[in-house]
């Protein structure tokens, strides 16, 4: 009998076919099904009965501070009556109300041994009482001193001060205007300037409403950013982790199509939960916020802004399907490189917090749609539905248009088609991950052990590895992040914590953690074959450091526009700092220990680890950029970026040039050590001179001078340093 | 058929040494011949049948399977291919016909096709009494049975199986080697793995002996057996040992 020829289908059949199946094994977990699916429907209207009363509370406060406005006054004394009809006087001049006004206000004449009782009955607000010849120093040139008292069992809110302070200018206007008329003198006198603002009244009843408003939304949409991402877990950890577990993964990857299908089959079944996950979130927040506004004061619901159009739900929709979308995959991600279910839900938890973090930051300030910020996976999205909230249910455009920064519909149309590039590139890169992840034979084929292979001490290498030296990178700027709030705010001690927390200490740890040939790592060798020749190398290597920080500060101060705050406070410590002690000791803490702190985790650690033992022209390139750049971004300030940038460039070159990290140091001590002894040798003349010239310009001499120390200082490192090679050399 | 020339695959080790799992295989399983490989744990077998497989990647040399190269065209390999091993699964919550059913359409086979396809198997495995129950329901040997006919859905005319009797009992191993004599005699080639000697000593044609990723030998089990006391098992105890045939 022959053997029949066996079938082939196509890609897509392939994929759809295990979308098909894997969906059909999530529909079966009634679990998951429940939590993705069903718990929405459920969360919202209970999250929006808790929150009720507080939505309620904080209106009736909003409101209570802005319009709800009535003052009883109290006023006692023999020139009670005449100052109540000074009082009456304010009052009718509407125009000239001073802030704070209260819409209702009463004034009665009390015996003052009245007053008291009927503070704490709720009979008056506040009580004056007016000594003798209070209204005569009114009409004369005397300042009154007036003392309001308030009841003691029922202490005044922050609004009934404010009351009596706006009626006390009312009445001390009115006396202004009086003294002037008897001096002769108009009463512009008092006014140079009148403010009319156009529109009308502002803040009518409810308008508190419109304030919770955004607030309320942008959590409802971070809320929605993270249970759509949730939606994701479940059919991920099931996908990929579960089918290892079950030792079903095997045979979808001998199936006849590449790695890649069967991923994407895997996404289309997770984005399709993740969508529905979406969807039955976006009808329960519908139908709450229904319900919700019904619960609402009527006249707090009456003055919302239009409700929201179906062009806005339209847009938050697409925005979150491309949340939808990059959710999946980066679950699907993240699942591929666990061999458990376990493990899964383990290495999710941190995706967790990635989600809320980037979805919350679109809340912050200046995060709206219309920069880069749809870019930003979670982020952009939530910012993206905020925005056309916001567009779309104004109840009005002002005339001329919206104010500049403020979102326009077209604006929205870009920053939707821009979250959705995004999120689709983002996905493909994740998917592409995925399906090397996937089918990694160390992952698919380890042995229980292998999950914490990554976290046991690995055997010695001669330097780091790639991942090692952008390691300690990542750490000692998350060290320097946290030593920054640390720190002694003593700026002296504060130096010495800082390098100490943010390089030695992540240095020693992963120096221990993984051993390395310190003699290759560091780069601790001569940079030329002789005493003499390593001389010069040094001192060219110094060159090149003066050098470089007189054209860096010449191309700040010329280019660099304006110096934040930041920086500015930063150079006027560090003036102080040379300034009051020895010019020796700030050499040591601000040149040498940073120079020797740093050459050996930038320009030692990381370098070694980017370039590798044998590093091609162009790896060697790759590597000094990539350090370079992680130096910038050590500096913090963006300021300092270029200038960082530029000098670990040239350090990085100077230490895979001469196979040594000593001219590294010297020229990073020599760059630093520049601005101390300037500012240290100046007398005290001519710094009160520089300190009084504002931002000065370098000389051209200066500059010229600098520029000269640059090229005599390369010339002298590449001569004297030069050796048969240029590159590290191999193990 | 089986093609393998000088078959190596290393990999790292949790310490970071390079463990070389099979060092240099060679053989060939011609159409209609089954053929098994013995070996004790870590021996390479397991390594040999997932480059067969598509599923790892070798070092060096080459593995043909249906005169498709593993590396060159990997999925013209899986199209041929019947893969089984002792760590297979099945899906839980799917029944043996929406196994069946996923895996025929993710081979591209048309919808009459594979519910013929499909009858075919529950009969010739004995499903038709599971076959619309959820898998999770089901016994070792009728999941292994499960496993046999996804890796026979779409017809293939290689069949690399890996220990497919580990899980099953004496009765259940006797069926599916029953079963495997069968799809031989239909031509197909067949790989098999085992531990237990006695289950396959006469079923086979051929017995490939590896220890330590190198075939220690070859033959028919009166080749190999010649000569010693004790037939195959003793023939595999000595080949493993190092010991030159007689």
């Amino acid at each position: 009998m022959s053997v029949p020829e066996p079938v082939s289908g196509g890609r897509w059949q392939a994929r759809l076919a295990i979308a098909r199946r894997d969906l059909l094994e999530f529909v079966r977990d009634r679990r998951a099904l429940f939590i993705t699916l069903v718990m929405p429907m459920a969360m919202y209207p209970l999250l929006a009965m808790s929150s009720t009363l507080g939505v309620r509370a904080a209106i009736a406060e909003l409101d209570k501070n802005r319009s709800v406005a009535r003052l009883a006054l109290a006023l006692s004394g023999p020139d009670a009556e005449a100052f109540a009809a000074r009082v009456a006087v304010a009052a009718e001049r509407t125009a000239d109300r001073a802030p704070g006004w209260p819409e209702h206000l009463t004034v009665r004449s009390v015996e003052a041994d009245d007053a008291p009782q009927l503070l704490d009955s709720g009979g008056a607000d506040a009580w004056i009482d007016l000594g003798p010849g209070v209204v005569r120093a009114l009409d004369g040139a005397d300042t009154v001193t007036l003392t309001p008292r308030f009841s003691t069992v029922r202490p005044p809110g922050r609004t009934v001060t404010e009351h009596v302070m706006a009626v006390m200018r009312g009445v001390a206007d009115g006396a202004r205007r009086a003294r002037l008329a008897n001096a002769g003198l108009p009463a512009s006198l008092l006014e140079p300037i009148r403010v009319e603002f156009a529109g009308g009244e502002a803040s009518a009843p409810g308008s508190g409403m419109r304030d919770i408003l955004p607030t309320a939304a942008s959590a409802v949409f971070v809320l929605l950013a993270l249970l759509t991402a949730t939606g994701a877990f479940y059919p991920a950890i099931d996908a990929i982790a579960g089918e290892k577990e079950r030792g079903t993964i095997e045979t979808l990857l001998i199936a006849p199509c590449d790695a890649i299908d069967v991923v994407a089959g895997k996404f289309l079944a997770v984005f399709t939960v993740t969508l529905a996950t979406l969807l039955a979130n976006a009808v329960s927040i519908a139908l709450t916020a229904t319900v919700l506004l019904r619960l609402l004061p009527a006249d707090a619901a009456g003055s919302l802004p239009a409700p929201a159009t179906l062009a806005a739900a339209g847009v938050t929709l697409l925005a979150y399907v491309g949340l939808a979308a990059v959710a999946a995959a980066l679950c699907l991600t993240v699942t591929a490189a666990s061999k458990s279910a376990k493990e899964a839900q383990n290495t999710l938890t941190p995706v967790v917090m990635l989600i809320a973090a980037l979805a919350g930051s679109a809340i912050l300030p200046g995060a709206d749609a219309g920069r880069w910020v749809p870019a930003v996976p979670f982020a952009g999205h939530v910012a993206v539905a905020k925005a056309a909230l916001a567009t779309f249910t104004a109840t009005a455009t002002p005339p001329g248009g919206p104010a500049e920064g403020e979102p326009t519909a077209a604006g929205i149309g870009v920053g939707l088609i821009m979250s959705l590039v995004s999120s689709a590139v983002l996905t493909w890169l994740l998917l592409q991950l995925t399906a090397n992840l996937v089918t990694d034979e160390e992952i698919l084929f380890r042995g229980p052990e292998a999950a914490t292979r990554g976290f046991a001490r690995p055997p010695p290498r001669a330097i780091p590895s790639p991942g090692q030296g952008l390691a300690a990178a990542v750490a000692g700027l998350a060290a320097l992040w946290y030593a920054q709030g640390l720190a002694p705010r003593d700026l002296l001690t504060g130096i010495v914590a800082q390098q100490a927390m943010a390089v030695l200490v992540p240095l020693a740890a992963i120096a221990w953690w993984q051993r390395v040939d310190a003699r290759r790592t560091y780069a601790l060798a001569w940079p030329a074959p002789s005493p003499p020749r390593t001389m010069l190398v040094l001192v060219g290597a110094a060159l090149v450091g003066v050098g470089l920080f007189v054209t860096g500060a010449a191309a700040l101060l010329a280019w660099g526009g304006d110096v934040s705050p930041e920086l500015r406070q930063l150079a006027a410590r560090l003036v102080d700092l040379v300034r009051a002690g020895p010019a020796w000791r700030a050499v040591a803490i601000l040149a040498v220990m940073p120079a020797v702190c740093e050459e050996l985790l930038f320009r030692g650690w990381v370098l070694a680890g980017l370039a590798g033992p044998s590093p091609s022209r162009r790896r060697a390139l790759v590597a000094v950029v990539a350090q370079a750049a992680l130096f910038a971004a050590f500096h913090l300030l963006p300021e300092r970026m270029p200038q960082t940038f530029t000098v670990g460039l040239v350090l990085g070159w100077l230490t895979i040039a001469t196979r040594s990290i000593l001219p590294a140091v010297v020229a990073h001590a020599a760059h630093n050590a520049t601005p101390v002894v300037l500012v240290a040798a100046a007398s005290d003349a001519e710094f009160a001179a520089f300190q009084s010239g504002g931002a000065p310009s370098l000389p051209a001499w200066a500059v010229a001078a600098a520029i000269a120390c640059l090229v005599a200082g390369t010339g002298l490192v590449a001569v004297a340093g030069w050796t048969e090679t240029s590159r590290r050399t191999g193990p | 058929m089986i093609e393998v020339v000088d078959l190596v695959k290393e990999y790292r080790a949790g310490d970071g040494a390079v463990v070389r799992a099979v060092d240099g295989v060679s053989f060939r399983v011609e159409p209609g011949e089954m053929v098994g490989l013995l070996g004790g744990n870590g021996a390479g077998k397991t390594t040999t049948m997932r480059i067969l497989a598509t599923l790892l990647r070798p070092t060096a040399g080459t593995a043909r399977v249906a005169g498709r190269d593993v590396l060159a065209d990997p999925i013209g390999v899986r199209r041929h291919l019947g893969y089984v091993s002792a760590t297979t699964g099945v899906p839980d919550r799917l029944t043996p016909r929406e196994v069946l059913g996923s895996f025929g359409r993710i081979h591209g086979m048309a919808r009459e096709r594979l519910a013929t396809r499909v009858t075919e198997l529950a009969g010739i495995l004995d499903l038709g009494g599971f076959l619309d129950r959820p898998c999770g329901r089901l016994s070792s040997g009728q999941r292994q049975r499960v496993s046999l006919a996804r890796a026979l859905v779409h017809d293939p005319t290689v069949l690399v199986l890996d220990e497919p009797t580990s899980t099953l009992d004496v009765l259940g191993s006797r069926d599916l080697l029953d079963l495997l004599g069968t799809l031989r005699t239909d031509g197909r080639t067949i790989l098999v793995s085992t531990h237990r000697l006695h289950e396959i000593e006469r079923r086979c044609d051929r017995f490939l002996i590896i220890a330590g990723g190198r075939i220690r030998a070859e033959g028919t089990r009166d080749a190999l057996a010649a000569g010693r006391q004790g037939g195959l098992e003793a023939a595999f105890f000595a080949a493993v040992a190092g010991e030159a045939a007689p």
